[in-house]
């Protein structure tokens, strides 16, 4: 990791011809879609809510990506807010998920079914 | 008031269609490749063909990094990005696709770690900290902990219980298609161009000239600084000019001397995050302590209430108990 770090210092990465704004965009574009893919497709309410999670993740790569290629930190001053709400978020819908599955001893999304309207 | 943080000579736009740093043909087939195997991944009842999915996805995003190395040479390929966005998308893929919620969670650490190495490359090292501790260490915690407390127990007869709704995922091939016809879209009208990062450096000199206690420990680390020197100030201002690129000091007997800007005295990146944060979005901290403070208190209302199983949970329960007769009925409401 070290490394890395001292690349990171160094300016890295090089002006051109290395990596560009788009392959840290395309990083974020599959792992945002993988996020929607496993929250459609995953039943358990717990791993649906990982999925949130991986696609503020992805929001944060791109926008860490923009901070760096505009050469302005408000890109990442945001990622902050992000974690603020990512956290506040695993706080409440996990006290939620806990309160759902006392009532029904399941996780399944599916139990709740009739909540539809 | 100008925004603190940007920088002068900000990223050059422009450049070349999506062709240049990848073939779009390829990608697209890479994409149903890709799409292929993650529907095939998710898990499903019966015979699961995992490992074929596995293979698939991973010749599919193998393929697109591949690519998007060979398409820019000239330069030694940023060996450190391919290695961590591979770790990152690969961790994604095992989250959505481990029928077991507690691997989905480890795998997650793994990715977040991953992305955090991805920061430390965009020379964001403090958002790739706070990543991993906030992240990791506190967030995916709290998962680990509600799975542990929201799992059934184990029977004596299978201590690995899998629930039918871990192994059935629903409408996997809907959701795939969805997915990838979303990343095609999202690609194509992207990379519009191939912009170019800029490295970071020049870096706002202008702030430093609010910092003289940071200019002055600068100084006596380079050995510039005589014995009781410090930064002049002339009415409350400190003499260091950015534009000038002079910083006036002045002795123990009053005596002053002007120094040329040192060379690397600029500001760290926590600095930076520091004064965009406090300087440029000052209620929005107010704003996100809120959301905290009320996110935690409404977890504590929410876990505190007693509840009691429904109607038909308890049917279950009671068929599940006279078949196996393992649970007491006090557990059961415990």
């Amino acid at each position: 990791m070290s490394g890395a770090m001292m690349l990171a210092q160094a300016g890295f990465p090089a002006e051109m011809g290395g990596v560009t704004l788009a392959h840290y965009l395309l990083v974020s574009v599959l792992m945002f879609a993988i996020g929607l893919i496993g929250f459609l497709t995953r039943r358990n309410l717990i791993v649906m809510f990982l999925c949130t999670e991986l696609m503020f993740q992805a929001a944060g790569i791109a926008l860490v990506a923009f901070s760096r290629f505009h050469l302005n930190m408000t890109g990442q001053t945001f990622v902050i807010f992000v974690l603020t709400v990512a956290a506040a978020e695993a706080a409440m819908a996990l006290a939620l998920v806990v309160l759902l599955f006392r009532r029904r001893e399941s996780l399944d999304a599916d139990e709740w079914q009739e909540m539809k309207g | 008031m100008e925004p603190i943080g940007v920088c002068e000579g900000a990223g050059r736009r422009g450049g070349a269609r999506v062709a240049e740093i990848i073939n779009p043909y390829v990608l697209y087939a890479m994409l149903a490749l890709g799409a292929v195997g993650v529907a095939i991944a998710l898990p499903r009842r019966g015979v699961s063909w995992q490992v074929l999915g596995a293979i698939l996805g991973a010749t599919a995003i193998g393929a697109i990094l591949l690519s998007l190395a060979l398409k820019t040479p000239g330069q030694i390929p940023n060996l450190y990005f391919y290695v961590f966005a591979l770790v990152a998308v690969g961790g994604a893929l095992r989250v959505i696709t481990h029928p077991k919620p507690v691997y989905s969670a480890l795998y997650f650490i793994l990715t977040v770690i991953a992305t955090a190495g991805l920061f430390l490359i965009l020379s964001a090292e403090f958002m790739a900290f706070a990543l991993i501790i906030v992240y990791a260490g506190a967030i995916l915690i709290t998962y680990l902990f509600v799975i542990m407390l929201a799992t059934q127990a184990p029977t004596e007869d299978d201590a690995e219980v899998l629930t039918e709704y871990d192994t059935t995922a629903r409408e996997p091939i809907v959701a795939t298609l969805s997915g990838f016809v979303l990343i095609a879209a999202l690609t194509t009208l992207m990379f519009r161009g191939v912009p170019s990062l800029e490295r970071p450096a020049p870096v706002t000199q202008q702030l430093v000239e609010r910092m003289p206690g940071k200019v002055e420990r600068f100084l006596r680390n380079e050995k510039l600084l005589q014995p009781g020197e410090k930064v002049a100030v002339v009415d409350g201002v400190p003499q260091i000019s950015a534009t000038t690129q002079q910083i006036t000091l002045v002795g123990e007997g009053g005596a002053t001397r002007t120094i040329a800007w040192p060379e690397g005295l600029a500001l760290d990146n926590p600095e930076r995050i520091g004064w965009s944060l406090l300087a440029d979005h000052p209620g929005t901290i107010e704003i996100a302590g809120v959301i905290l403070l009320m996110a935690m208190l409404g977890a504590v209302v929410l876990s505190r209430k007693q509840v009691q199983l429904d109607e038909d949970a308890k049917a279950r329960m009671a068929a599940g108990l006279q078949k196996s007769d393992k649970l007491s009925t006090e557990e059961v409401s415990a």
